[in-house]
């Protein structure tokens, strides 16, 4: 037997200078599907019209797919070819953040379909061509480290695979619950897409800087860039006819669109490459809807999003008893 | 197409807001958003009227309003609709718009489309709050509802005219007792005043802890946990028609022995059984536990059971600073340890994980209380504005007697800081106000939950607040955090009070009837005006005096004639003043919300069914820096602020505290010790600005 030699993570000693910050914050934005009250969109989701549903579903499952085959492959994939401790470790809270997302959408659907209708939603998933062709393009270059002998250039695609999924292939599906909520529609699920929006927002940067630290390292910088390309063109393409196929009985089509290229624009920056799509007017409420800022709700009604785990207890001291307490008038 | 049926334009250009041209936000869209929202939408949905008297008739005969010829001609209704429709009302935002019409406005049965426009409302609430008192009378409610210087509470400004309608009052709060009746009878009250539309919140203090005797055997209770998840699934199912989902609240003694488990409940991962997710709750945190946390002494929480067996009497009404030596040295009562800074903390970080619990701090409440010789405030309600006096009743087995005792009742309402100062009618306007919140208190009777219509039927309370404080500010260039608003709102609440104080003590005058209890209270034995005499409130910075121009400020001599006057012919509110949170009523005046600072000068807003973009009025893209987030406040000067206000008003102030995710726990709880030591009588939510995911990679680059 081989004598490997077996190191502990050691947090004392960063191994560069984001998987702390990375850390915190994903810890910080934790949260739990049923923490949120999606059945009070029950009367909301009676009002959608047939086809506005069935898109909904759809959007649903395309994204359960996704999530699945990110913490299911994705993620362990990487994890195991990435050097860092301190970063396995981080990816390995995503991936545990990914289960969790993969299960919200089921929330949802269990929520406000009957059991026959969700039936069929993981039906279509399974037979929806261009669904199926994202995950297996996507699961290709990940399933491309899992040899003995990965190169580096098959470990910068698969990071890169990563990247495409969470800031890009997502956003087909994220538009119509945005779009909706905006409008007032089915608000309280929105609650759980904004928080799952969040986290892969985070993880799509937290993977794009890893596969950053690849590349510098790499001989064949231009081809593997070129290559990553292909493979963005290849699954746009293809995203261009998911979209069609789901959004054009409700007359979204061209807008999600719009939106899928404003975040492939994304992906790549997140993996330090210039943006290549051209980009007008995105609408206005989807993007609003993304900002994970603060905004305003009345407790009584609704459960905020703001609200994140507290990391630090810090103690009172005996000096903060003592304040100025004057008061000017 | 299916997604036009659901895409609305006025949203569409409602979001275009926040699309940045040249660096400035478009700030006309929201114009045009409420044009479109008009035309498109509000226009085509309105039931068409010929005349007014059809109009009236229609409304009347299909049972939409009260008969208001029993009280007027249509001649006289006819008047004030004339004069109100002069007036040539216009929403000033999207927000105001969409606001009224969707929640406000009268609907026919199918929900579909509108009968009234604003300027109906405001009449129909005028005209049954005038009653028959003539048209005369009518008009000068509608004057000051229509010029957005006075706004009654959701409650009344909704429900006020309709035939089938929810109550006026919204606000109502009772002592939870220690035993199954008490608690049967609390539950029982929940479901009622939920499904009549109102927030109630209760004291469950008195409750046993868990593992305390039943019968004298130990480790029996379940504690304060059951009875707050029963609390919750009560107020979930009753709700007001599935309009809006019940809201309650519970506060707890801190030193209440479940404390700890009362706190966890909110936290995320915790046992479904014990999670509350809907039900707000509160702390009642009494000085001598702030004194314990600042000289860090040990602790002890207490199993409220063994002092009722002991003493006979409640753990919750006992003063701790007397008391708490003996409890903790008494063998035959039950308690545990804890650090009390650990605790102050602990609190911290659940208002950081979910914005709870509020804080009640007792003794400031009943220091200042002017019916102390009456009773004490022991809790606080849903917003955290009201502290009345509340004792238990007791509730007996069918057959047997009850002692009722108070529960709380109120009413609310708000003035508008910058139209009341622009129109130079603070006084009209408060008199106006305080007059429209006695007629509803008069006509209320919950009589189905005895403990609340016997306080209303005998104190009479109400509480008159105040919005837009820091639009009115930004107006006048004058920054939130400065002297001159401190100053500002030294002068300016005075006024509130003093007017207040003269209508009540007017209408105690005409009716020949008081509060019961006045003669008890601080205003019959003067104490109340002690303040007041030792020195004067006139504005001290030149820009303030600038802004009362024109306006007669009361000086310490009429302080001294209104005590005389309190003296000899007393008040008829218990009660008068409390500064709400009010949200959608500060959206329809076009108002910055109560007295807090803004938290955005463009606040999103999330609704439970939308998201609306809100530019904070009279903002241009020019005097932007006037309106300062609140986020961006030294939240200090903001606790200093509202105990400048507090000084004047004789319940409470909905006070929220603004923090960002880098404010550590201990930040949080030095807020609380700088509160308590200010006198504030109780802190409402935490709101927390996250970092966002910009800021952290930013950071870490």
């Amino acid at each position: 037997m081989e004598n490997k030699v077996f190191n502990a993570v050691n947090w004392n000693k960063p191994d560069n200078d984001y998987a702390q910050v990375f850390w915190e914050q994903n810890i910080k934005q934790f949260w739990i599907d049923t923490e949120y009250i999606p059945s009070k969109d029950m009367d909301s989701w009676k009002g959608l019209s047939y086809e506005m549903k069935s898109t909904y579903k759809k959007a649903l499952g395309g994204l359960t797919l996704l999530d699945t085959l990110q913490s299911h492959t994705g993620m362990p994939k990487i994890i195991d070819h990435v050097d860092s401790l301190q970063n396995k470790a981080v990816l390995s809270y995503m991936c545990m953040m990914e289960a969790i997302h993969a299960k919200s959408y089921s929330t949802i659907f269990t929520t406000v379909a009957s059991t026959n209708e969700i039936n069929d939603v993981f039906g279509w998933v399974r037979e929806n061509k261009y669904l199926q062709f994202k995950a297996r393009t996507i699961d290709s270059y990940y399933r491309g480290v899992d040899k003995p002998d990965a190169t580096d250039e098959d470990l910068f695609m698969a990071l890169g695979a990563s990247v495409l999924l969470e800031s890009f292939l997502f956003y087909s599906g994220f538009f119509l619950p945005l779009w909706l909520c905006g409008q007032g529609q089915m608000v309280a699920s929105a609650d759980i897409i904004k928080k799952i929006v969040a986290d892969e927002s985070i993880h799509g940067i937290f993977v794009g800087l890893i596969a950053q630290d690849v590349y510098k390292t790499l001989d064949n910088k231009e081809e593997m860039k070129q290559k990553f390309l292909s493979v963005l063109d290849e699954l746009y393409q293809n995203e261009m006819k998911y979209t069609e196929e789901i959004y054009t009985e409700v007359g979204l089509t061209a807008e999600v669109k719009e939106y899928v290229r404003y975040n492939g624009n994304k992906a790549l920056m997140n993996m330090g490459f210039e943006p290549i799509f051209e980009v007008k007017q995105v609408n206005p409420i989807v993007l609003n809807g993304l900002n994970t800022e603060t905004t305003q709700h009345d407790f009584f009604s609704k459960k905020s999003t703001n609200y994140e785990k507290a990391l630090e207890i810090v103690h009172l001291k005996d000096e903060d008893f003592k304040m100025d307490m004057a008061v000017e008038v | 197409m299916i997604a036009n049926d659901v895409a609305k334009s006025w949203i569409l250009l409602n979001n275009e807001i926040m699309v940045k041209q040249d660096d400035e936000f478009s700030l006309h869209k929201d114009k045009e958003a409420v044009r479109a929202y008009f035309l498109e939408y509000v226009n085509k949905n309105t039931v068409f009227f010929y005349t007014l008297k059809e109009k009236i008739d229609y409304l009347i005969e299909n049972d939409y309003y009260i008969n208001f010829y029993e009280w007027y001609t249509f001649e006289e209704m006819e008047e004030v609709y004339n004069y109100i429709y002069a007036k040539k009302f216009r929403f000033q935002s999207f927000m105001s718009a969409f606001k009224f019409f969707q929640s406000y406005a009268l609907r026919d049965d199918s929900g579909k489309n509108f009968l009234e426009r604003y300027e109906d409302r405001v009449v129909a609430v005028a005209l049954f709050l005038a009653r028959g008192k003539g048209p005369k009378k009518a008009i000068e409610y509608a004057e000051t509802f229509i010029n957005q210087e006075y706004q009654p509470a959701t409650p009344t400004f909704l429900n006020a005219g309709k035939k089938r309608s929810g109550e006026l009052v919204s606000c109502f709060l009772d002592e939870v007792g220690d035993n199954l009746n008490g608690i049967g009878y609390a539950v029982d009250s929940a479901m009622k005043l939920s499904s009549i539309g109102g927030g109630v919140a209760f004291n469950i203090s008195k409750i046993r802890a868990r593992g305390e005797a039943i019968k004298g055997v130990d480790g029996r209770a379940g504690g304060v946990l059951p009875i707050m998840k029963i609390m919750e699934d009560t107020f979930s199912y009753a709700n007001q028609l599935g309009q809006r989902p019940g809201a309650g609240a519970v506060y707890l003694n801190i030193f209440h022995a479940d404390i700890e488990e009362f706190l966890d409940c909110k936290k995320i991962n915790v046992d479904e059984k014990i999670r509350i997710k809907s039900l707000s709750i509160g702390i009642i945190i009494p000085d001598k536990f702030m004194e314990l946390a600042e000289k860090d002494e040990v602790c002890y929480l207490i199993y409220p059971h063994t002092v009722m067996t002991e003493y006979g009497k409640y753990l919750d009404e006992m003063d701790m600073d007397e008391m708490y030596a003996e409890l903790i040295t008494n063998p035959n009562i039950k308690k545990k340890k804890v650090n009390a800074r650990h605790l102050l903390v602990r609190i911290a970080q659940t208002q950081k994980e979910s914005g709870y619990p509020y804080i009640f701090f007792k003794e400031n409440a009943n220091r200042v209380h002017p019916l102390r010789e009456v009773g004490s405030v022991k809790f606080s309600n849903l917003c955290t504005e009201i502290m009345q006096v509340s004792e238990v009743s007791d509730i007996n087995i069918y057959g047997q007697e009850d002692t009722i005792r108070y529960g709380i009742s109120c009413n609310l309402g708000s003035l508008n800081i910058a139209t009341v100062m622009d129109n130079k009618r603070v006084k009209e306007a408060v008199k106006s106000a305080m007059h429209a919140l006695t007629v509803v208190s008069d006509v209320t009777d919950i009589n189905m939950v005895p403990s609340i219509a016997k306080a209303n039927r005998e104190l009479h309370s109400v509480g008159l607040g105040a919005m837009n404080l820091h639009g009115y500010l930004a107006k006048n260039f004058v920054m939130y955090e400065s002297f001159e608003a401190l100053d500002f709102a030294n002068t300016f609440f005075m006024m509130v009070n003093y007017y207040s104080l003269e209508t009540s003590m007017e209408i105690a005058k005409e009716r020949n009837e008081t509060f019961k209890g006045f003669d008890k209270s601080e205003y019959a034995n003067g104490r109340y005006f002690d303040m007041y005499l030792e020195r004067d409130y006139l504005p001290q910075s030149d820009k303030v005096k600038e802004m009362f121009e024109g306006i007669h400020i009361p000086s310490i001599e009429d302080w001294q004639n209104l005590k005389e006057k309190v003296q000899e012919h007393g008040v008829y509110h218990a009660y008068r003043m409390a500064i709400a949170p009010n949200q959608s009523t500060s959206y329809i005046m076009n108002s910055t919300a109560s007295v807090m600072p803004i938290v955005d000068a463009i606040e999103v807003r999330e609704y439970g069914d939308s998201t609306t973009y809100y530019p904070m009025p009279y903002l241009t893209n020019d005097n932007l820096f006037y309106f300062k987030s609140a986020y961006d406040m030294d939240q200090k000067k903001v606790l200093k602020m509202i105990s400048v206000i507090q000084r004047h008003i004789d319940q409470g102030v909905s006070t929220i505290l603004h923090t960002d995710s880098k404010n550590t726990t201990r930040d949080l709880a030095k807020y609380y010790i700088y509160a308590h030591k200010l006198g504030l009588k109780s802190l409402y939510y935490t709101r927390t600005r996250k970092s966002s995911i910009d800021e952290c990679v930013s950071c870490s680059a």
